[in-house]
C-alpha cells in the first residue's frame, strides 16, 4: 500500500468519523455515545475504501463495511447493550448515498426541458445514478440486517 | 351518572385505559424514528405488563391500532401518529420503560405519567449545537464525495444555517416536504455564493453537499428493515416518503443552480 492509499483511506476514515458524529447529535445520542457513533462511521468508511481501492464495486464495498461495522457493534453488545444496532445504523450513515440520489433527480430533471441537451448520455447518467442509490441502500440494509438477525441482538 | 357496576362494563374499562396507555407508548417509539418490529415489541411488552393476555397491532404511517385481550373481553383502540422523525435518547428511554413495565409492578398510571415525564424531560442537544454539527457532518460529506478544502468553511456555513432554519420551521409546524424544498434552495443557494467566493473548483459538488442534512438516511433504512420484518405497507410508506423529500430537496437545488447560473 502506497503512502498516497493510506493517506487517502485516513481522510475517508476521519471525515466518515466527523459525519456519523454530526448525524449523531442530530439523531439526538447522547455525549456518551457519539465516539462510538464516530467511530463506528469511520470504521465503514475505512472499509468501503479498502474495498474500492482493492477494485471493487461502490455496492460491493458498502455492503461489506455495513457487515464489518454491524459485526463490531454486536461484539461490543455488552459495552454498549441493546443500542448497538443504532450506533451502527450511525455509522453507515455516511455511507447513505445522498449525493448520487440528488444528481440522478437532477439529471431526470434535465431530461424534461424543452431541448434536452444530450439526452443519450443524461438519461445513461440519471439511469446509473438511480441505481447506485438503489443497490447501495440495499447493501447498507442488508449489511446491518443480516449479522443483527443471526446474532439475536436484542431491541430491549 | 352513575358509574357502571357491570362487570363486563368495568373490565372493558380497564382494557381501555391498558390500551390507551399502550397506545401513547408506541406512538412515542414510531415518533423517534423505531421500525415496527421494535413498537410492535415494545407496545406488546408494555400490554402484557399491564396483565392482558392477548394483543393484536396495527400499524399504518400516520395511526397505530390495538385489541387488547383478558378473557371473553375484546377492545380495539386507535391513536393518531405525529411526524416522524429520529430522537435516541427518547426512543431507548421508551424502551427501557417498556422492559420495566413488562416485569410488572407498574400501574397504568405510573406508566402514563412517566411516558409524559419522559416526553418532557429527556434531553435534547441544543439548536445551535445541532446546527454547528450537522454544518460539519455536511462539509465531512462532502469531503467524502470530493469537495475541495477552499469550499469546507462555506458547506460548513450553509449546511449549518440550514439546519437552524429547518429546526425553526419545524417547530412551527409547516410541511415537511415544503421544508426540504426550502432548505434545499437556501443551503444550496448559500453553499454555492461560499464557495464561488472563496474561488472553490467545486461549486456544484458543495451545492450538492450543503443539502445532505435532508437525507433521509435513518427512514431509507427503516423502509427496507420494515419489509424484512414483513410489514410491506409501512416500508413502502416509508421509501415514498423518503423519495418524496429528495424530490423536494432536488427541485431546491434545482431553482437555485438557475439562481447561480451553475447549472452542470
Amino acid at each position: 500500500m502506497t503512502m498516497d492509499a493510506i493517506l487517502h483511506l485516513l481522510h475517508q476514515a476521519l471525515f466518515g468519523g466527523i459525519a456519523a458524529m454530526g448525524f449523531g447529535v442530530l439523531f439526538n445520542f447522547g455525549f456518551r455515545l457519539l465516539p462510538w457513533c464516530g467511530a463506528a462511521g469511520a470504521l465503514a468508511l475505512a472499509v468501503r475504501t479498502l474495498g474500492l481501492d482493492d477494485g471493487w464495486s461502490l455496492e460491493a464495498a458498502t455492503f461489506a463495511a455495513a457487515i464489518v461495522t454491524s459485526c463490531s457493534a454486536s461484539v461490543l453488545r455488552r459495552a454498549l447493550g441493546p443500542v448497538c444496532n443504532a450506533v451502527a445504523l450511525a455509522g453507515c450513515i455516511p455511507m447513505v448515498p445522498g449525493a448520487f440520489f440528488g444528481q440522478a433527480l437532477l439529471s431526470f430533471f434535465a431530461l424534461t426541458a424543452p431541448n434536452p441537451v444530450n439526452a443519450d448520455q443524461t438519461i445513461v447518467l440519471a439511469i446509473e445514478y438511480i441505481l447506485r442509490v438503489i443497490f447501495t441502500l440495499g447493501a447498507i440494509g442488508a449489511g446491518l440486517a443480516i449479522p443483527a438477525h443471526l446474532l439475536k441482538n436484542r431491541e430491549f | 351518572m352513575e358509574p357502571s357496576s357491570d362487570p363486563v362494563v368495568v373490565r372493558h374499562r380497564e382494557l381501555e385505559r391498558f390500551a390507551n396507555a399502550t397506545l401513547k407508548a408506541g406512538r412515542i417509539l414510531m415518533e423517534c424514528g423505531a421500525s415496527v418490529h421494535v413498537v410492535h415489541e415494545g407496545m406488546t411488552m408494555i400490554a402484557r405488563g399491564f396483565g392482558v393476555e392477548g394483543v393484536g397491532i396495527r400499524s399504518g404511517y400516520a395511526s397505530l391500532a390495538i385489541t387488547v385481550t383478558a378473557g371473553d373481553n375484546t377492545i380495539t383502540r386507535m391513536i393518531s401518529v405525529g411526524r416522524h422523525a429520529v430522537n435516541h435518547r427518547l426512543d431507548q428511554a421508551v424502551r427501557a420503560l417498556a422492559v420495566r413495565v413488562s416485569k410488572g409492578g407498574m400501574t397504568v398510571e405510573e406508566t402514563e405519567t412517566e411516558l409524559v415525564r419522559l416526553a418532557r424531560e429527556t434531553p435534547r442537544h441544543a439548536p445551535w449545537f445541532v446546527a454547528l454539527a450537522v454544518g460539519l457532518a455536511c462539509t465531512a460529506f462532502g469531503r467524502l464525495f470530493g469537495v475541495d478544502w477552499a469550499a469546507f468553511l462555506p458547506v460548513w456555513a450553509a449546511g449549518g444555517i440550514g439546519q437552524y432554519i429547518r429546526h425553526q420551521l419545524l417547530h412551527r409546524g409547516v410541511n415537511v416536504f415544503i421544508v426540504a424544498g426550502t432548505i434545499a434552495f437556501i443551503a444550496a443557494t448559500l453553499g454555492g455564493l461560499g464557495a464561488m467566493a472563496v474561488g472553490s473548483k467545486t461549486i456544484n459538488l458543495a451545492m450538492m453537499a450543503s443539502i445532505l442534512l435532508l437525507v433521509p438516511g435513518v427512514p431509507a433504512t427503516n423502509a427496507q428493515t420494515d419489509i424484512m420484518d414483513g410489514y410491506p405497507t409501512m416500508g413502502s410508506a416509508r421509501a415514498v416518503t423518503v423519495l418524496m423529500i429528495m424530490v423536494f430537496a432536488a427541485t431546491g437545488v434545482w431553482l437555485a443552480e438557475a439562481l447561480l447560473g451553475v447549472r452542470a
